[in-house]
């Protein structure tokens, strides 16, 4: 299952998105909170400043981890809680990765253009 | 729990252990909450709109919204909980030195507990509607 096959890939994906998410959750949650000091408050400047084209690619990119780990996760849920999920952890980790482009283009076709038109 | 723990070692032994296989199930559990919660959150504010019409205004009156603070406090409570413990393992796997290891999750629990403070506050201690009300009063004289 390890030694660089499709299971140790899947867990070092897993392991990477995940710490990309949760120091992501950190600041996403301290910069919503600007709300609390008001429309006069830090909030709009702030918010203008993440909506530059380097924040808003790097949002894709947290879509992309968002995509991997929720269905990398499912696939860890099938293998620990079914009979015949070990065994089917590689086909299943392909069938992970192709969701996750999918999704993930589905929202990229969605948001490129919005960044292209505001470059 | 076959023999109660009769000493601090055994129910140091035995408590650790529970305590981890409840964490390893919790995740799981709460994993599988946010995988909707999340895809709702990113389906609401980045496909619906464009992200970057996001402003205090969209923000304030999302917040004003009953349901809108109630799914963002359990998105809050899991995302943070789930992200926090995995942030853990990932200290208990790469920092080896135990006195080192114990300050990181000192230093990873105060900041995530400072954090989870914030955004609670941000959900329930303001009203929203009332502050946009005041914004336009004071526009308007």
């Amino acid at each position: 299952m390890y030694r660089g096959r499709e299971g140790q890939w899947a867990f070092i994906l897993h392991r990477v998105s995940g710490i990309a998410l949760a120091l992501y959750l950190l600041l996403h949650v301290v910069d919503i909170s600007l709300v609390m000091f008001g429309p006069e408050g830090p909030f709009n400047a702030f918010l203008a400043f993440y909506h530059q084209w380097p924040f808003r690619v790097g949002l894709l990119m947290v879509i992309a981890g968002v995509v991997y780990h929720a269905f990398n996760g499912l696939r860890i849920i099938l293998m620990d809680f079914t009979e015949w999920g070990v065994k089917y952890q590689a086909p299943m980790w392909y069938a992970v990765l192709a969701l996750s482009v999918g999704f993930w283009l589905f929202a990229a076709v969605k948001i490129v253009p919005e960044i292209v038109a505001d470059f | 729990m076959a023999v109660k723990p009769k000493t601090f070692q055994q129910a140091k032994v035995t408590y650790n252990t529970n305590a981890e296989l409840a964490w390893w199930v919790f995740m799981r559990v709460s994993g599988l909450i946010l995988v909707f919660l999340v895809f709702g959150h990113v389906w609401f504010n980045n496909i619906q709109i464009n992200v970057a019409i996001v402003d205090y205004d969209y923000v304030a009156t999302r917040f004003s919204r009953s349901w809108v603070k109630i799914y963002d406090t359990f998105l809050l409570g899991f995302a943070m909980l789930h992200g926090m413990n995995g942030l853990r393992y990932q200290i208990e796997d790469y920092v080896q030195h135990p006195g080192r290891r114990f300050w990181w999750k000192v230093i990873l629990f105060t900041v995530a507990a400072v954090i989870f403070v914030m955004g609670a506050m941000t959900l329930w201690a303001f009203s929203f509607e009332e502050m946009g009300d005041a914004v336009r009063q004071l526009n308007a004289q």
